[in-house]
């Protein structure tokens, strides 16, 4: 019962970003297509995955002096891992994310979960944390690349589908948009949520 | 006897151990997915030449030459080694701005008309630019047939543009010189005056100025070898001024044209 709150409760009424307002840099940064989000939302995920289930592990031989060295350590590691893993089998993405994949070092939820969530409980619980919060973040990126690259390029994933007769809005592309789509998100969010306002 | 996981021994040995763990972890990471890494980086450049060539759909082994330019002159390039070293240079852009010798050009002939790609590289806004441009001779001039530009971080929806077809798509068909004869292609503020200039970017007018010395600078150093060649079609063409070997000079010259 916990563990599936433990991954449903990130997913929505917690969610990193719309909630949390993390890795709102990186949000706005990727999104204008939706290959490169997916990538991104996938590439956050196991970090965040791993990152969690590694610390739980080690939780209980850090040094609490340099515990948050070891985090980053061990989440520098995992997102090197990645971007080498993008460079030799997705160069085109890897290229299109550029300098955002070394950036998930920096993203507030992978440490932010590290810290308050898998110091203090078991791998597999943490685990499943990151995987949620991950996918939380990735949900979110998919649903704005969705509509800036739907109205931004009338494509889906590279392919035409809105024709001839529509004028891509290269407004979209910029983003400015990826933060005004998030913002709706969130006003959305807050008035299904209603103990998410404040008073 | 617990250890005491504060002591200054234990940290040290902590962080030991874990360096020399995730160190050795990633440099066999590195090492082992290397090949791949380079094998994507040499075939997008390939794609990349034959863009500029405007036959995408080719494969660049197939018609392509290598060559370098060594005194002026163009030498094919063969040995695997040497082809290698072609390719390191295009990919390491600081070395390939600072070349004055044995510049790497590549050559491609069809129906007659034979076009040369050279790497151009030079500075943005923000940071590099670089890609490849076309160029084949005519009678008095040197004509762009395509070009591809890439950069490092340009400002998305304005100078980052010169990385889009429809920005490159501006430059071919124009002419590199003026009837003075001087360096003149550029990309001109306030639209395209006359045949060797292209529209800049609005907006993006730092970026735009970056292309234009690219332009000047990388094409300036193969600037012996395009006026020599273009001299050898004047010259050409004026031996043979009468009977039927002027037809065919005609002839020729309309499949350039082409």
């Amino acid at each position: 019962m916990k563990l599936s709150k433990n991954f449903t409760n990130p997913l929505a009424a917690n969610n990193p970003v719309i909630v949390q307002i993390l890795g709102i840099c990186s949000a706005l940064a990727v999104t204008v297509k939706l290959e490169p989000a997916l990538v991104m939302g996938l590439s956050v995920t196991f970090v965040c995955a791993f990152s969690n289930l590694i610390m739980s592990l080690l939780r209980n031989g850090i040094p609490s002096r340099i515990r948050i060295i070891v985090q980053l350590v061990v989440i520098a590691t995992l997102v090197i891992v990645v971007d080498q893993f993008l460079r030799a089998y997705m160069y085109d993405v890897s290229k299109q994310l550029s300098v955002y994949v070394g950036l998930i070092i920096t993203n507030c939820i992978v440490m932010g979960r590290v810290e308050a969530f898998a110091l203090a409980n078991k791998p597999w619980d943490s685990f499943v944390d990151g995987v949620a919060n991950g996918l939380g973040y990735a949900f979110i990126l998919v649903l704005v690349a969705f509509f800036r690259e739907l109205f931004g390029s009338g494509e889906l994933f590279g392919i035409t589908i809105l024709g001839d007769w529509y004028t891509p809005n290269s407004l979209m592309l910029f983003p400015p948009m990826a933060l005004i789509i998030i913002g709706c998100i969130i006003w959305i969010h807050r008035t299904l949520n209603k103990d998410l306002q404040e008073k | 006897m617990a250890i005491n996981k504060n002591s200054n021994t234990y940290i040290i040995i902590y962080t030991v151990v874990m360096v020399v763990i995730v160190g050795a972890l990633l440099a066999f990471l590195a090492t082992s997915l290397k090949p791949m890494q380079d094998a994507n980086v040499l075939n997008e450049q390939k794609v990349s030449i034959m863009k500029a060539f405007g036959e995408a759909e080719l494969n660049f082994d197939d018609v392509v030459t290598i060559g370098r330019l060594n005194g002026g002159e163009f030498v094919a390039v063969t040995e695997a080694q040497d082809v290698a070293d072609v390719f390191a240079l295009l990919g390491n852009r600081k070395a390939l701005s600072e070349a004055t010798d044995s510049l790497p050009i590549f050559k491609f002939e069809k129906d007659g008309a034979t076009k040369f790609v050279l790497p151009i590289v030079g500075k943005g806004l923000w940071g590099d630019i670089w890609g490849y441009v076309s160029l084949q001779q005519t009678l008095d001039n040197v004509m762009i047939t395509g070009i591809v530009m890439d950069h490092a971080g340009e400002t998305p929806g304005l100078g980052a543009e010169i990385a889009t077809e429809t920005v490159q798509k501006m430059f071919e068909g124009k002419k590199l010189y003026n009837a003075e004869g001087e360096f003149a292609i550029r990309m001109q503020k306030g639209g395209a005056q006359n045949e060797y200039q292209v529209d800049a970017i609005t907006g993006g007018t730092k970026t735009s100025d970056g292309v234009n010395d690219m332009l000047k600078t990388s094409i300036g150093k193969y600037e012996s070898f395009l006026r020599a060649t273009e001299v050898a079609a004047e010259a050409d063409t004026e031996e043979c001024c009468s009977g039927e070997c002027c037809a065919e000079a005609n002839v020729e010259l309309n499949n350039e044209e082409e």
